[in-house]
Formats: structure tokens, sequence, C-alpha cells
């Protein structure tokens, strides 16, 4: 079954996995200090951050460096909706994914319109940078300096009210939040809809000659991953209790990029895995400056030269291998 | 011949300032196979590209059963009954067979809109329906494997049943038997046949190999430099002196 199509195992498998993931990572404040939950609760958004770049990339062939964009536009909404509208936290994340949707559609209806891979990638990109300094200009959204001190809500149904700044809440909602997003993500690519994705992505003029309109598509996933980001980035904001211009910047683009690479693209858990490793890195190495860039550059440079598949391309190498014994 | 399927009137196109199609007009009946025949380079594929909305003509018109599609992307062809297959089959090589075929039904279900479901009454019949394309194309156990490890043959034969799956009206056909075996092109030959029997499809084909045209061809047009020079039966084709001198040469042993 590996290699028949994106990801090589099936649907329930992915839902059991993931069930037992976040069944792990219920336990981590029971475990891990207060600064290593946050790190945690980071991965889960970041995970999200990258399965959202690999629905483009992985799935349907589209390149985007500029995600960032997407993702800070979720966690600026999120800020300005919660703290200078006083809504409360659910519609927030869901207007800022919508938010992040609209964004992408604009976006993508301009420079899906003539263009396609690198063009298209460095397109994105401007849009990226552009937005990144619409940011750091507007006094709303505090300019340079971002939104500080931002409230953790209280999430409320009726009379059953949670204070999310409280303990470890927020950690347990990003947990079942990001769950929900890993669900839904991996829910499309098993719809008629992926598979189509996978068709534009492996040979779009034949697809179009399916009958299946390739420019839609890919518009439509690139909204679609818009919003998924814009909605991982939603989490940030709460969850760090600041925003910053440097969400936008391009840096933070490339994030999505490195884990996808890293644990390979062809893998739907491959983005998250790439999360958790080079999470592992920046802590392990968070005490020498400088040294966590050369280590994710180092360790990327190993991975992309010799093992185009990523970790878990070879970890599949080994194990067919194993089974041919 | 009943009625006329698809008219494409007074066809122009230019890359740059070379004209590759001059003045064509061509139809093609219902359930009628005409072969498109001339040198390389005579605009065949351009012809081809013009008429299934690769490329949109610059002037002149294309209609589909009495509508206009001149300026319909191709996608939007396909939906009113438009297949193609390609000179080098195009078949989606990481996907196995049956979700080849899956993606073709499934475009079908959905037509143009990306979040269209599939009924799941519609899904239930799709087992059944790979099972008879799989049959109609002669393909065997192979349902499995994945395309891209297919034989040059099998995946002509793929890309076929894809474009079945449509159930197209009329069938664009580039260059079928390219690049394909005796053996190849005799089954080739033999499966559009059986698939022209079965399904009433009309065909549109290119093709370079004279057993084949003649094999297959109801009607003949014959493409010179970008300009229809004749247009006839295999056997007005066969003895038309303007197509012997730039095409067939003597005819004779070709035919």
């Amino acid at each position: 079954m590996q290699n028949t199509s994106f990801i090589g195992c099936g649907f329930r498998r992915d839902v059991l996995i993931l069930a037992v993931v976040m069944g792990l990572a219920l336990c981590v404040p029971g475990v891990l200090n207060r600064g290593l939950v946050f790190i945690a609760g980071m991965i889960w958004i970041n995970a999200v951050f990258g399965l959202s770049f690999n629905l483009l990339f992985g799935l349907s062939g589209v390149l985007s460096f500029g995600q960032a964009m997407f993702f800070a536009a979720g966690a600026y909404a999120t800020a300005v909706l919660t703290q200078h509208f006083a809504l409360p936290l659910v519609p927030a994340l869901l207007l800022s994914a919508v938010f992040g949707g609209a964004l992408a559609a604009l976006v993508g209806s301009v420079a899906l319109r003539r263009s396609e891979g690198v063009y298209f990638a460095i397109l994105t990109l401007a849009f990226a940078e552009l937005i990144h300094l619409l940011i750091a200009n507007t006094a709303l959204l505090g300019r340079n300096d971002g939104l500080a001190g931002l409230v953790r809500p209280r999430l409320g149904i009726g009379s059953w009210q949670v204070d999310l700044a409280a303990g470890d809440n927020f950690y347990y909602f990003i947990v079942g939040a990001c769950g929900l997003l890993i669900l839904f993500i991996r829910w499309i690519v098993d719809t008629p809809f992926g598979r189509a994705l996978q068709a534009v992505k492996q040979d779009p003029e034949r697809a179009e000659f399916l009958g299946i309109p390739v420019r839609m598509h890919r518009l439509a996933i690139f909204v679609l991953a818009g919003a998924t980001t814009a909605a991982a980035g939603a989490l940030v904001a709460p969850w760090a209790q600041i925003v910053t211009p440097e969400l936008a910047h391009w840096s933070n683009s490339t994030n999505p990029i490195l884990y996808t690479l890293l644990c390979g693209s062809a893998y739907f858990w491959g983005p998250v895995l790439g999360a958790v490793v080079l999470s592992a890195v920046f802590y392990v190495t968070r005490t020498l400056v400088g040294m966590s860039d050369m280590v994710t550059g180092v360790l990327l440079l190993v991975v992309v030269v010799s093992l185009p598949g990523g970790i878990l391309g070879l970890l599949a190498r080994s194990t067919r291998r194993e089974d041919k014994r | 011949m009943s009625g006329v399927l698809l008219e494409a009137t007074a066809l122009d196109k230019s890359y740059g300032r070379i004209r590759v199609l001059r003045d064509v007009n061509l139809t093609i009946g219902a359930g009628e196979s005409h072969v498109v025949i001339g040198p390389n380079g005579a605009g065949k594929t351009t012809l081809f590209k013009v008429l299934t909305g690769e490329l949109f003509a610059d002037g002149g018109a294309v209609r589909f059963e009495g509508q206009d599609v001149t300026r319909l992307p191709a996608h939007r062809r396909v939906h009113l009954g438009f297949g193609r297959t390609f000179q080098v089959a195009k078949v989606f090589p990481r996907l196995r067979v049956q979700d080849n075929l899956l993606v073709a039904l499934e475009a079908r279900v959905r037509r143009a809109n990306p979040l269209g479901r599939v009924p799941k009454a519609r899904a239930d019949t799709f087992p059944e329906a790979i099972e008879a394309l799989l049959n109609d194309t002669g393909f065997g156990q192979q349902r499995e494997a994945i395309a891209g490890t297919l034989a040059y043959g099998d995946r002509k034969r793929l890309e076929m049943a894809m474009v079945l799956a449509l159930e197209p009206a009329v069938m664009f056909l580039d260059e079928p038997t390219a690049g394909m075996s005796a053996a190849e092109r005799q089954a080739t030959v033999r499966l559009l046949q059986s698939v022209k029997r079965k399904r009433g499809l009309s065909m549109l084909m290119t093709e370079h190999d004279m057993a084949v045209v003649f094999g297959l061809a109801d009607r003949i047009s014959v493409l010179h430099y970008g300009q229809l020079i004749a247009t006839g039966t295999p056997e007005e084709i066969r003895h038309n002196e303007r197509v012997k001198e730039v095409y067939l040469g003597d005819g004779d042993e070709h035919a």
C-alpha cells in the first residue's frame, strides 16, 4: 500500500494514531514543567501549520512560500477580536479561520491567475512580505511591537464555564482544537476532492481533460489551507499571549516547509513529525546562540541530499526491507 | 451518417507569426470515425488542441451539438461530452490503476464543483464500473498495480479506460498507436473498433500508421501546412491525386 498515493495509511488507522497521540499529549502537563508544556502546545499548533502547508505541497503540488501571512492573519484576527471587541474565544477562532480563508481567496485569485510552480511561490512570498509590512505599520495592530499582554479568555457554554487562563486548561484546549483540525485535514485527503487534488498534482493536463477544473481546485485548496493555517495561528495569540509582525515574516513561512521536507512530503504525518523533531532541536540547542539554526540547516541538508523521502521515507524503506526478509 | 455532432468552421490559429491552421473546416458525424492525417508539422496536434479547448482559435468557431464552444475551457468541453487521449499516454503515475479510474468516475459526477460530493448510492456503483472498464479495455488482474509501473501499451489502455469512464460522446485520440509494437497496434485497433461498436462513440483521431488509418476510418481528412486539402472516404482519399503527391506517395505500399 505504500507509495500508492499521498498517505499510505488508511483513514481509520490514522484516526487511531491521532487518538493515541492526543491521549499521550493530555498526560504531558502531569509529567513536564511549565516551559515544556508551552513548547508542547506550540508543537501542536506548528503541526497544524505544517499539515496545512502540505495540503498544498504534498497533496496538490502547489508550492507556497508565504504561508506565514495566513498564520499571522489568524493570530492578529484573534488578538483583535478577543481584546478589542471582547468576542468569545470560539467565535473569534472561527472568524479568524474565515478571515484567513478570505485572505487566501484574495491572494490566490491573483497569484494563481497566470502563474504556476516557482512563479506562484515567489508571488506568495511577495504577498506575505506585503502583509508583514502592513502589520508593522498599522497602529491598531501595535506596529513593530505587536500586541502584548493578551488575556486567555474564559470558555463558557451556558452555566458551564472554564477559565482558560487557569492551570493547563488552555493547553488541553489546544490539544482538542488541533486534534479536530488534524482530523479535518486528514478527512479532506480521502474525499473525492482530495483524490482530484492528487490527480492535479500528478498530471494537471490529464486532470483537466477528465473534466477537473485545475485552477479552481488549486484555488479551493489554497483557500482551505489558508483557513486551517489561520486557525493554527489563531491559537498562538492566547497561548503565547503576544503577537508580533515576526509571525508574518518570511522566516516563519519556511517553518512548515522545513517540517515537511525533513520528514517527507509524501506522508500525511511527515509535517507533524517534522514539527516535533525541529522543536526538539530548538529546545536542545536553546542556550547556544545561533546553534539551532546551524543544526537545523545541517539536518535539512543531510535529509534532502541523502533521504529524498524524508525521515518517514527512510523508515518506510527499512520496514519494507524487513518485510521482505 | 446521421447528423453532425461537432462542427469546426474557418479555424485559424497562429503561433506568433507562424500560421499553423488556415481556414480549417471539419465535421464529425454522430458515430463516425474521422481520421486526420498529414505530415509532421502539418498542424494536426494544434487542430486537436483547438478542438478540445487546450488552445483557443484565433478565428473561426467550434460547435458541439449546435452549441458554440469556441471559448469554452477544456474541462467544460469534457462536461459536454468530449474525451481525449494523448500522444504519450497520460495517467496518474503514483495512483493505483483502480484509483486512476475512480478519479475519472468521480470527476464525471462532481463536474466543475471542487467541493462537489459524490452521493453514496453513486459511489457504490463505482467498483462495478471499474471492473467493467477494465474488462472492456482488456486489463487483467492489474487493478492494484501502480499506474507508473505499467508497460506502455497498458498505460495507453488505462488512459482509454479513464476517458471511457467519462462516457464521452466524442473521443479525440492523438496518435493512439504511437510508440507501440505491431502486436500492440493491432490490439489497439481491435479495442477501438469494439469500443466504437459497443458504445456508438464518435471519434476524431490523428494517426501515422496507414494500416490503422484505413482500418478504422469512416472518413479521412488530410492536413497540409495548416490547410485541409482533402476530405473523403478512405477510398476517395486513397485515389486523390493531391494527397498522393503530398503525403501518401504512391500510396500502395501503405495501404
